[in-house]
């Protein structure tokens, strides 16, 4: 008989009866993979998704998109070159149904080819194109918010139409991005009855291609050619850049959680082995006795381990397949597709190695120190501590756990970013356990207190075989852990409530035509009197240089200069406007308005490194108009009003045809009658209320919370498992004491109050290393992944902390009632 | 002589290090029975734990069966148990997961034997225990548990059994009964046997009687 088949055969017969002892390596493996393989799985089905179906979801190989016009002839020449064309025209207007009922709707007009790819179905099975020229297919959303059905009518702009049917699927709905209301499809000639297509009107014009040639190839050549135009393109690979800059974030915060877990469910799993192998030292003790050497003593719980391992890994996988499909569904509003039951061979492998390999990490240093329990510890009882893992276990580890940070580093789209993470983590535990060490050493040079109780808790920590490092590591990270969730979680909700401002216009208002402004305030004042209504030009354009700069030879966007991404809302202006302070140059006089002048949000300034006198060239209605920078500007972003990027002089840009947005400040009870009012006076243009956008907006913000807590809570989860693991650990070696104290005399709430010291010591002593690290990784969470402000309820923060705490001492006491409340007889029978 | 161990000392503990054994000359002769008497800490289970190379002395030198234990390692010595050594605990120390015929069948398996089931049967009805082979050790009283360990040491049919104490957890009849049991089957299997005692009338029973007092050899 080989030694591996001997050791299996000694291996299977303890491994039956003793199983239980290795539930928290069972537990926390299954935690760690479980959260690696969801994790990896739903990050490839995404990625799959995005990949196989983008063309569809982008509507084309290629699109370019143009605000507020139509391609010209050359333009349009260039794309049929490429392939098939298709042009379609979104923009945001109002839905009037028969009955007076009004909505916001995203206005979409298509061709005959559309859609180029995918299939545009109703709710009634049908698949269809463009609809006929007095036909609708709405949302469904649409039809609940107005209470219409197919067959009935609806006004859009100055035509009504008959509604076709009900939306069932849009295929490159995902491409259109964020959307004020639901959809409404109607035809090219249909819009063109609509009367919103005006010069000025806010549209914007979208090209897909079914591309005869390489997409990217395509792109490049059209951009080349018409760079002044303001053309903005997407190519299928990058379909919703939007969803994939979310993706990528959470992507990043997903692989932290995973990383975290598997780290914590690492160290459970090594404080889990330690204690089994040790309650196992007597059987280890007579097997050598009986003739077994290191060797196969560490084969025999080496298999063991493996075994349980093999047990704790399949359920992790098995659970991580089965919670893909329910993560999807959980935060639908936050993913660009929804995922369903998917098994991806990679991640999951990857899972289980991981899974592995940390098994082994951890369980090396405490299966060489078991192979290295002397027969004779059999005569001296727990006391004798010969047999430790020494560097033989420590380098075992090492060579076992190697593998993680390098395989983790070879996976990550950020290698950086999962080293400072790894490097972080380390430091931390390496923190955690010098401070275990510290208060072990501390607590052997004290001064032996008077009182027997206190003395037990004092030597309880530093005693042979006292568990107090790994309780010290458990316990930070159980506490740190509280913190973080604590920080992130009341950090999101803040930025939730401060997405609520304190004072928000009732309505916002798109396309007034600037010449019906006088009639426009009428209207609404004849209905709220006290209404404060704010008008501003609005038209859309694209930088297309800065300084020395052309925008379409940059390699990469600067960082935080998100405004060069497609285009911005321009407006110019005589007057600073409202919500803005100079912080560089000065505001254009009543005699400098006429020159081409603009002022630059600060923000944007620093990050192209913009200097007042620097031209800046902007792309409107597919001419170039260059501008000389007169000053930069501080906006409060978080006032809900007009905060423009670029504010112009009226010289620059009051020749371009354009319209008024407006902002109506009054009674939110009023918003529907003014809306009704409005709505045939002005049919082109949109009325939003400004109530139900910010709900459509705190809603997305709270999924994204949900998930991200979600996520954290496996973290957590790990860190409960560990922390419980090593309170059951430390507790064993607590129990002989606690009997004896109660042998001689001690009652039990003496002995509860022993444990207790002990533990608030331990308690008081991380807690504060607990808030520092929680707090750090709080704000890393928060601000640097997901770019949320810093906003932390520092009472509820403080409040987890202590419970925590409590809880932590109290499952570490009462953990000892059963052993206190049988006779000592009986529980000296039972040691 | 089949034990032989000249000037055998052994110290415990770092700080506030015990001197155990303060030199100890012993020789056993094969198929000798021995009874190392003493009173508590004399240093008897100490001595015991050397000859049966469970434990390294601090210095001195240890020959039984013909190797020499003092130059082995710890993997070293529980090779050379194998086969050679039989040990009968005070506490029995049976492996708690395994049931009876397992437990004897263990030392056997690690010595590569391919016959070691049936030999641990066998050994077990022999201890008149064929009917309790597969309970497990929690499922049986304590004279049935010391019987389990002394078929357990001598199923491999070692040269020497060591016995520490094997009657100290039991009461007088069911002790004597052990004993019966040990010297029966010691005689059945011509192994020498070293039995460790502080019971005088125990130690009559044995062919010569080696007393410890403080670490050293008495008498």
């Amino acid at each position: 008989m080989t030694g591996w088949s001997l050791a299996w055969r000694l291996s299977r017969r303890e491994l039956s009866a003793r199983f239980r002892g290795l539930r928290l390596l069972l537990l926390c493996l299954f935690l760690g993979v479980g959260a690696l393989a969801v994790i990896g799985s739903l990050a490839q089905a995404i990625d799959r998704e995005l990949a196989a179906r983008g063309r569809v979801l982008l509507g084309g190989d290629v699109e370019f998109a143009v605000s507020q016009r139509l391609a010209d002839a050359p333009e349009l020449a260039a794309m049929r070159a490429a392939g098939r064309v298709s042009e379609t025209v979104r923009m945001q207007s109002m839905a009037v149904a028969a009955n007076g009922a009004t909505a916001p709707v995203q206005l979409k007009a298509v061709d005959r080819a559309y859609p180029l790819y995918g299939r545009l179905t109703l709710a009634d099975g049908r698949t269809v194109g463009a609809p006929a020229d007095d036909t609708v297919w709405i949302g469904r959303a649409l039809a609940e918010r107005l209470a219409v059905a197919p067959g009935a009518t609806l006004r859009l702009g100055t035509a009504t139409f008959r509604i076709g049917g009900i939306i069932a699927d849009e295929p490159d709905r995902l491409g259109e991005g964020f959307t004020l209301g639901p959809v409404a499809i109607v035809s090219r000639a249909g819009l063109d009855r609509t009367g919103l297509i005006q010069p000025g009107s806010l549209y914007a014009t979208r090209y897909r291609i079914a591309a005869k040639g390489a997409p990217a190839a395509i792109a490049e050549r059209f951009e080349r050619r018409f760079d002044t135009a303001g053309w903005e393109t997407k190519t299928r690979d990058r379909a919703s850049p939007g969803a994939s800059r979310f993706v990528a974030r959470m992507g990043d915060f997903l692989t932290l959680v995973g990383l975290a877990a598997l780290v914590i469910a690492g160290i459970g799993i090594g404080n889990g082995v330690s204690s089994y192998l040790e309650a196992r030292r007597d059987t280890i003790a007579t097997l050598k006795i009986l003739g077994a050497t290191s060797g196969m003593v560490a084969r025999i719980y080496l298999l063991q381990l493996l075994a349980v391992s093999a047990v704790g890994i399949g359920l992790g996988l098995i659970a991580g397949i089965a919670a893909v499909p329910l993560a999807g569904i959980a935060i639908s509003g936050v993913l660009p597709v929804a995922p369903g039951l998917t098994v991806q061979p990679g991640p999951l492998a990857l899972a289980a190695g991981y899974g592995l390999l940390i098994a082994l990490a951890f369980c090396a240093r405490p299966l060489v120190a078991a192979g290295r329990v002397p027969a004779a510890a059999l005569l001296r009882g727990a006391l004798d501590t010969r047999g430790g893992g020494g560097w033989r276990g420590i380098a075992w580890g090492l060579a076992a756990g190697l593998p993680v940070p390098v395989l983790a580093l070879l996976t990550s789209a950020r290698p950086g970013f999962t080293a400072a993470f790894l490097g972080a983590t380390a430091g931390a535990l390496a923190m955690l356990v010098a401070i275990g060490a510290l208060i072990r050493a501390a607590a052997a040079r004290a001064p032996r207190p008077r009182r027997p109780l206190a003395r037990l808790a004092l030597s309880a920590l530093h005693r042979p075989g006292s568990r107090t490092v790994s309780l010290v590591v458990a316990l930070g990270l159980g506490l740190t852990l509280f913190v973080l969730l604590a920080t992130i979680r009341t950090s999101i909700d803040g930025n939730i409530r401060r997405s609520v401002p304190e004072r928000a216009p009732a309505l916002f208002a798109l396309d007034v035509p600037p010449e019906r402004e006088a009639e426009f305030r009428r209207t609404v004042t004849a209905i709220a009197p006290g209404a404060t209504i704010a008008t501003v030009p609005l038209m859309r354009g694209t930088i297309t240089g800065y300084g020395t700069t052309r925008v379409a030879d940059l390699a990469t966007i600067p960082e935080g200069a998100w405004a060069l991404r497609g285009e911005r809302g321009l407006t110019f202006s005589a007057t600073l406007p409202a919500g803005s302070t100079l912080s560089a140059g000065r505001w254009w006089s009543a005699q400098e308005a006429g020159e081409s002048l603009v002022s630059v949000d600060e923000r944007l300034a620093e990050a192209l490194d913009l200097k007042i006198g620097d031209p800046l060239t902007v792309s409107v209605l597919g001419m170039e108009r260059t501008a000389r920078i007169a000053s930069f500007r501080r906006i409060a972003w978080e006032t809900l009003g007009f905060n423009f990027v670029m504010v112009f002089s009226p010289g620059a840009l009051r020749d371009v045809p354009h319209n008024l947005a407006a902002t109506i400040d009054m009674p939110a009870a009023k918003a529907q009658r003014v809306t009704a009012a409005l709505l045939p006076r002005f049919p082109s243009t949109s009325v939003i209320e400004v109530g139900s956008v910010l709900a459509q907006v705190q809603d997305v913000v709270r999924q994204m919370a949900a998930a991200i807590t979600a996520a954290a809570s496996v973290a957590v989860l790990s860190g409960i498992a560990v922390l419980l693991g090593a309170i059951a650990a430390a507790r064993a070696a607590r129990s002989y004491d606690a009997v004896l104290l109660k042998v001689l005399g001690a009652t039990r709430r003496q002995v509860l109050a022993a444990q207790a010291i002990e533990y608030a010591l331990l308690v008081g002593a991380v807690g504060v290393v607990a808030t520092i690290l929680g707090v750090g990784g709080g704000w890393f969470v928060v601000t640097q992944i997901f770019a949320f402000d810093w906003l932390p309820d520092w009472g509820v923060v403080a409040a987890t902390l202590a419970l925590g705490a409590g809880v932590t001492m109290a499952i570490g006491v009462a953990g000892s009632l059963p052993v206190l409340r049988a006779r000592p007889a009986a529980a000296l029978r039972r040691m | 002589m089949v034990i032989r161990a000249t000037d055998v000392r052994l110290t415990l503990g770092g700080v506030a290090p015990v001197d155990i054994l303060k030199g100890i000359d012993l020789a056993v002769a094969d198929g000798e029975s021995v009874a190392l008497l003493g009173a508590s800490g004399s240093g008897k289970s100490s001595l015991m734990a050397i000859l049966s190379g469970l434990e390294r002395p601090t210095s001195g030198a240890v020959e039984v069966a013909g190797v020499d234990f003092a130059a082995m390692d710890e993997d070293g010595l529980a090779i050379a148990r194998r086969g050679r050594i039989g040990i009968v605990l005070q506490a029995f120390h049976l492996l708690p997961t395994m049931t009876a015929i397992e437990n004897v069948a263990v030392p056997m398996e690690l010595a590569g034997a391919g016959d070691a089931m049936a030999r641990a049967e066998a050994e077990l009805a022999a201890v008149g225990l064929a009917h309790r082979l597969h309970h497990y050790p929690a499922q049986l009283s304590g004279g049935e548990q010391q019987r389990v360990a002394i078929a357990r040491a001598l199923a491999p049919r070692p040269r020497i059994v060591f016995a520490d104490e094997p009657t100290g957890n039991l009461d007088a009849a069911t002790g004597q009964r052990i004993m019966d049991l040990l010297f029966e089957r010691r005689a059945d299997t011509g192994a020498t046997l070293v039995v460790i005692t502080h019971d005088p009338a125990l130690a009559q029973r044995c062919d010569r009687i080696v007393a410890l007092a403080d670490g050293r050899i008495a008498a």
